[in-house]
């Protein structure tokens, strides 16, 4: 055991130094378009289940062009970690799957990235193709730098509908006053009324995405994304946590959330065996509720938008979540037409087909005209006009911001619902970011 | 005995053949550094120069893209105001006292009993070593599982878990990593135990019963004084251990709740490769090789073991 952890302990540093190395080497250079492979262009994406539909499309890309596109799959965890590692090496790959947003600002601030405006101007459809609340995610100081890829996953305020028919709750809680009647009603009914995930850290953070968004409006956070920490310490700052303290505090997570997680099953269990009566969760939910009780997902589950909050600032309509993911563009690559090329396939009605065979959500224009063909039209035209109509798609918080602040973000949130901090410390570690 | 024995044997044969013998012995040469140096090139390649890379980069600031760039004492000044880093020493330094005080004891006692002849004691034994075959991953995953406050042991057990909040405060978050450490590393330490304890000479034990002494005497009177050299060896690897314990945290605890079991190897991790400052990263790293090699002197130094006398006194 002591031997293994000193290897790998060994290893980790013999990695770091390779890579001071590997650095040292191309340092300055980080490599011209020359110095790239011939005839090749590499594609770095998340590995995981939605990787059928990128094989598929390179496959297609691969059939009629010269220069042959290479599909790196870096497995999911590693990801963000991976990338960071080579993108200044002559190994970085030329596209590459990323989450927009702070996961590309570092980049786009080392000037490792190709604004896609160029790409657009010629074939304006590589922007106007996408619901535009999507898009905005990956342009970063004006500049275009991704191109949607994947699906959009909307963050909902899930429910179970037998539970709250029981505890005599007619429909979903519209308003903030409506959703704390319905916390004492659970209560009441011997329910935890809201299950969270709280060791999971992000799910809790989802609730404070939504709450600051309706109190505050979405340029609170964009303001301080920007630099102005001063708006963490805002009144409409201090309103959105007292409103998040007043929902803790009234007993709507139950007191043992931070020991449940929802990527065990914990969380999504609570809800579906009926001892929870909403959980905040982004649309896997559902697939999620799908693979391990088909029949409550199809019969029980249900779902609703996060309520309004009266005198807030921010439109009701306003969507948190993952807006999407995006490919974007290494400056360096060698064949950047045959590069636009393949981008141009993300609008194509095979691209959107095939990811909502495989049920996602893509965001193009055209998705729509597909939508009866997923395996849950209702659910996917729910959603759709959710991400249509939102005049703002609040992009997860710890993606907005660079990967950097994700442990700070997520220490300080969770924190503040175990009641570790106050109002104040929140402030002040956010803050410090 | 035996070499006596073989040296005696050795005479009969006369001194001639002796010579050319011992010439080949010696063009043979007793242990030299050319003997150690495979392992001196690989200790050296896999933890020396990563050492001094470590020590070069903790003056960096180097977030993985581009070069890293020097900025002096800059990283040691935050790492000194950072009241994080100081906890999670202090947080390590419990988990390896915790550690030393649940195992050392069990592991004694468990070693001690499977070192005997009892009835079934092969097959109780290889049951008890099977954590010690599983990965600290499957472990860590599997007691997050056993221990979901709704679906878990603590769900079926209201009256003695309350809530079962065990992962959501501190002492029931260290009270979990302990645990699942002694679960884990109990077997290995036993193992160790017991082969020593078969090492002792079992004339000890006779003498001991025609003086009259019980079970419980002998235990402490012999068992106990001749596995000192071994209590230490045992303790030093806990300390190293308990200094490195990493993934149980990440996957348990992820060191909360907030950073209350975020111990220094963990926030060496979570500095370097998720927050990608590799700068701060790298001069925890070294505060945690010069805490565990102040540690491992200390040991050594404090039970004599440097001077490496046998701990079979009287044979």
């Amino acid at each position: 055991m002591n031997n293994r952890t000193w290897m790998s302990r060994s290893l980790a540093g013999t990695a770091v130094l390779m890579l001071g190395f590997t650095l040292a080497g191309c340092g300055g250079g980080g490599g011209d378009a020359s110095s790239r492979p011939e005839n090749e262009l590499h594609l770095a994406v998340y590995g995981d289940a939605s990787n059928k539909v990128e094989e598929a499309m390179v496959a297609k890309f691969n059939e009629t062009s010269d220069v042959k596109i290479v599909l790196d799959t870096i497995p999911g965890a590693d990801y963000q970690t991976k990338l960071q590692t080579i993108i200044d090496t002559e190994s970085a790959p030329d596209i590459f799957f990323n989450w927009g947003g702070g996961s590309i600002a570092n980049f786009v601030k080392a000037d490792l990235l190709m604004p896609l405006d160029d790409f657009i101007e010629e074939d304006p459809q590589l922007k106007e193709a996408f619901l535009p609340s999507v898009f905005e995610t990956a342009v970063i100081d004006d500049k275009s730098y991704g191109i949607p890829m994947r699906g959009t996953q909307p963050v909902m305020l899930f429910n179970n509908s037998d539970v709250l028919e029981q505890a005599g709750i007619d429909a979903p809680p519209a308003t903030w006053d409506e959703l704390l009647e319905a916390v004492e009603k659970l209560k009441a009914a011997g329910v935890t009324p809201i299950a969270l995930g709280g060791a999971d850290q992000w799910p809790t953070q989802m609730w404070f995405q939504y709450v600051f968004d309706r109190v505050a409006g979405e340029d609170l956070f964009q303001a301080a994304l920007d630099g102005d920490t001063s708006v963490w310490d805002s009144e409409e700052s201090r309103e959105a946590l007292g409103k998040l303290r007043e929902l803790i505090d009234a007993g709507a997570f139950g007191t043992n959330f931070d020991s449940v997680k929802f990527t065990d099953g914990g969380s999504p269990t609570l809800l579906s065996s009926g001892r929870a009566g909403f959980e905040l969760m982004g649309s896997w939910a559902y697939a999620t509720h799908l693979d391990a009780n088909p029949e409550f997902a199809e019969n029980v589950l249900s779902y609703s938008e996060f309520p309004a909050i009266e005198g807030g600032e921010g439109d009701p309509a306003n969507l948190a979540g993952n807006t999407n993911n995006f490919y974007s563009v290494h400056k360096d690559t060698r064949y950047p037409d045959e590069v636009a090329e393949f981008l141009k396939l993300m609008y194509s009605d095979e691209f959107v087909q095939e990811q909502i065979a495989i049920g996602n959500l893509p965001t193009t224009t055209n998705t729509e005209e597909f939508l009866d063909e997923a395996s849950n039209p209702e659910y996917a035209k729910y959603q759709f006009d959710l991400v249509q109509d939102a005049p703002h798609f609040q992009l997860s918080w710890d993606q907005a911001y660079p990967p950097e602040a994700t442990v700070t973000i997520h220490t300080a949130i969770a924190q503040f619902f175990s009641g570790q901090i106050d109002e104040d410390g929140f402030i002040q570690a956010m803050q410090g970011l | 005995m035996t070499t006596l024995a073989t040296r005696r044997q050795a005479t009969p044969g006369g001194s001639t053949p002796s010579r050319p013998a011992r010439r080949g012995a010696s063009s043979v040469g007793r242990p030299g550094f050319a003997w150690a140096l495979p392992a001196t090139i690989f200790f050296a390649l896999f933890a020396l120069v990563p050492l001094a890379a470590v020590a070069v980069l903790s003056f960096t600031s180097w977030s993985g893209l581009g070069d890293p760039e020097f900025v002096g004492l800059e990283n040691w000044k935050t790492l000194i105001a950072d009241p994080v880093m100081l906890k999670s020493l202090w947080l390590s330094l419990l988990f390896i006292v915790l550690g030393v005080i649940t195992q050392t004891p069990l592991s004694i006692l468990l070693g001690v009993w499977a070192a005997g002849n009892q009835r079934n004691r092969a097959v109780l034994s290889a049951i008890y070593f099977i954590p010690l075959l599983l990965s600290s991953a499957a472990i860590s995953v599997l007691w997050r599982a056993l221990l979901d406050p709704n679906f878990g042991i603590p769900g079926q057990l209201p009256w003695l878990f309350g809530d079962g909040n065990l992962l959501g405060t501190q002492a029931g978050a260290i009270g979990v990593l302990i645990f699942v450490g002694m679960w884990q590393f109990t077997p290995f330490h036993t193992l160790i135990y017991q082969g020593a304890a078969k090492n002792i000479p079992a004339v000890l034990y006779q003498a001991a019963s025609i003086d009259g002494a019980g079970m419980v005497r002998q235990f402490f009177s012999i068992t106990l004084p001749q596995l000192r050299n071994t209590a230490i060896t045992s303790i030093i690897l806990m300390v190293v251990g308990g200094l490195t314990t990493f993934e149980t945290v990440l996957i348990l605890t992820n060191g909360g709740p907030g950073t209350d079991t975020t111990i220094t190897a963990f926030y060496m991790y979570q500095t370097a490769f998720q927050s990608f400052d590799f700068g701060v990263g790298s001069a925890i790293a070294l505060v945690l090789v010069v805490v565990a090699t102040l540690i491992s002197l200390v040991v050594v130094k404090v039970s004599g073991y440097d001077k490496m006398n046998s701990s079979l006194e009287g044979l």
